[in-house]
């Protein structure tokens, strides 16, 4: 049984169709990376699953317990709250069933003295691995992540490339990633969904990330640039 | 003298209540919907004094009324929130103005507290701890939905309902401030001594207690102030609250 279905979903805002019937599934402990140009409504499908806006079609859940990671823009920052009161917002009734707040820190590279930080004096870097340590604070069997390295500098984001690694391979998280960076694509997802409104591929990395289904997708010209 | 401690208890109720719903109130940008919503309480008093219900249930009858309404064509229409307040609003204070006279609109205006029943004592002192235990239970939930609507949804919360529940214990709070501070001051109850707590606490547990506490300062030294002086308590109180708010500034920690 699959964690997540996802069935003929649409949802269009204003008159405009931003999902164009989209369906896939994934299973626990799989990973799918979503990829696509900006606008192409790679946000919106995680908005569905998460269900805080309206859509047609199926989504169906199985035994999912979620993780969410959200785009920083998106959060409120100026708040006096600590990031050890942010931790305690998302911990699971049952104390045992989460990670320990220096444990969560420590995942994602962070030392005990993160604890008493306040949220908005963090940097938009320190914020965004917080806010991957708050997700999966109470262990969630899937995690949302929306450009979990977009703000993210080169050495934050080999701790965060290390966490998905470890998510991945020891606790069988179920894991959908919004990237532009392919190849944490490449590395890390088992298969890949192209979304430009409309499903325009989906398969394993291997398959999908070659200059023909990239030009597809994105449009003009494409290369690789190995980094 | 003797009627002073009535007053000191309910306005000491009335300061927990505002100052905890205040912390909320003042992060969530709803500095000013205290002030608004006090105006639409006004036809509620108007008509209990008219057709001699108690104003407290009258005011607040119409304040719930209020806030589903707007709740309702937030959520539920696509119209302009901020126009339709505005105008229902003002047009609320307008009637609330034209049904009550002379001495009974100053009262709902600047509040009446040294008239306190019996009755509008245990109706303060019990809505003050629904308010406080209903925002205690609440915490976790309300500071989810600030921070991010979509990170509520994935713990599985409904912000909608979330929303017009904190709405519902507005409604609640501006009814009891009304009756002890008048519908003009009353939203300085909440705004204030969250104003002054943001600008000392470096945590969310101390802001709440610091905005509480300013509440409370605020209100008892107002009210032994003003009787000490014969002065209106409201304003006494509200000079007092807006003093440490100044002082606070210079205390900030950057």
């Amino acid at each position: 049984m699959p964690i997540l279905e996802v069935k003929n979903v649409s949802v269009s805002f204003g008159g405009q169709m931003i999902i164009n019937d989209v369906s896939f599934a994934l299973e626990k402990g799989e990973s799918l990376a979503i990829i696509g140009p900006n606008g192409s409504g790679k946000t919106t499908l995680l908005k569905a699953i998460l269900n805080s806006i309206k859509y047609s079609g199926e989504i169906i859940k199985t035994g999912a317990k979620i993780g969410y990671v959200p785009q920083k823009i998106d959060i409120e920052r100026n708040l006096p709250l600590t990031v050890k009161e942010f931790f305690s917002l998302f911990r699971a009734k049952k104390f045992d069933e989460n990670y320990t707040d220096n444990s969560v820190l420590d995942l994602v590279g962070f030392g005990q003295e993160y604890a008493n930080k306040k949220f908005s004096e963090l940097s938009a870097g320190e914020f965004q691995r917080i806010l991957i340590a708050a997700a999966v604070l109470s262990k969630p069997n899937l995690l949302l992540f929306d450009e979990p390295t977009a703000s993210v500098d080169v050495a934050g984001q080999e701790t965060v490339y290390e966490l998905l690694h470890r998510l991945q391979t020891k606790e069988n998280i179920a894991l959908i990633l919004i990237s532009h960076d392919l190849s944490v694509v490449y590395r890390y997802a088992s298969n890949v969904l192209c979304l430009n409104h409309s499903r325009v591929c989906y398969g394993a990395p291997r398959e999908i990330l070659t200059p023909e289904e990239l030009k597809n997708l994105y449009g003009g010209d494409h290369n690789y640039y190995q980094h | 003298m003797e009627l002073i401690l009535p007053i000191l208890i309910s306005g000491t109720a009335i300061a927990i209540a505002t100052g905890y719903l205040g912390s909320f109130a003042l992060l969530r940008r709803m500095a000013l919907v205290g002030d608004a919503l006090s105006h639409v309480a006004l036809p509620g008093i108007a008509l209990g004094l008219m057709f001699h219900f108690n104003v407290l249930i009258g005011s607040l009858a119409f304040l719930i009324l209020s806030v589903i309404i707007i709740w309702v064509v937030e959520h539920k229409t696509k119209l302009n929130v901020d126009t339709l307040v505005g105008v229902l609003f003002t047009l609320a204070l307008a009637i609330g103005a034209v049904l009550s006279s002379g001495e009974e609109l100053l009262d709902s205006l600047f509040g009446d507290i040294g008239k306190i029943t019996n009755v509008d004592f245990w109706v303060i002192l019990i809505s003050s701890i629904v308010i406080v235990l209903a925002l205690l239970i609440l915490t976790r939930k309300l500071l989810l939905n600030m921070i991010s609507k979509d990170i509520a949804f994935s713990l599985g919360m409904k912000p909608h309902i979330i929303e017009l529940l904190f709405l519902l214990i507005f409604a609640l709070t501006v009814a009891i401030g009304i009756k002890f501070i008048g519908a003009l001051l009353m939203g300085a109850l909440i705004i204030i001594p969250a104003a002054t707590a943001r600008n000392l606490a470096h945590n969310f547990k101390n802001y709440a207690v610091i905005s509480v506490l300013m509440g409370v300062i605020s209100v008892n030294f107002g009210i032994i102030i003003a009787s000490f002086y014969n002065l209106d308590t409201g304003p006494v109180i509200v000079i007092l609250a807006s003093t440490f708010f100044f002082l606070s500034i210079f205390f900030q920690k950057r």
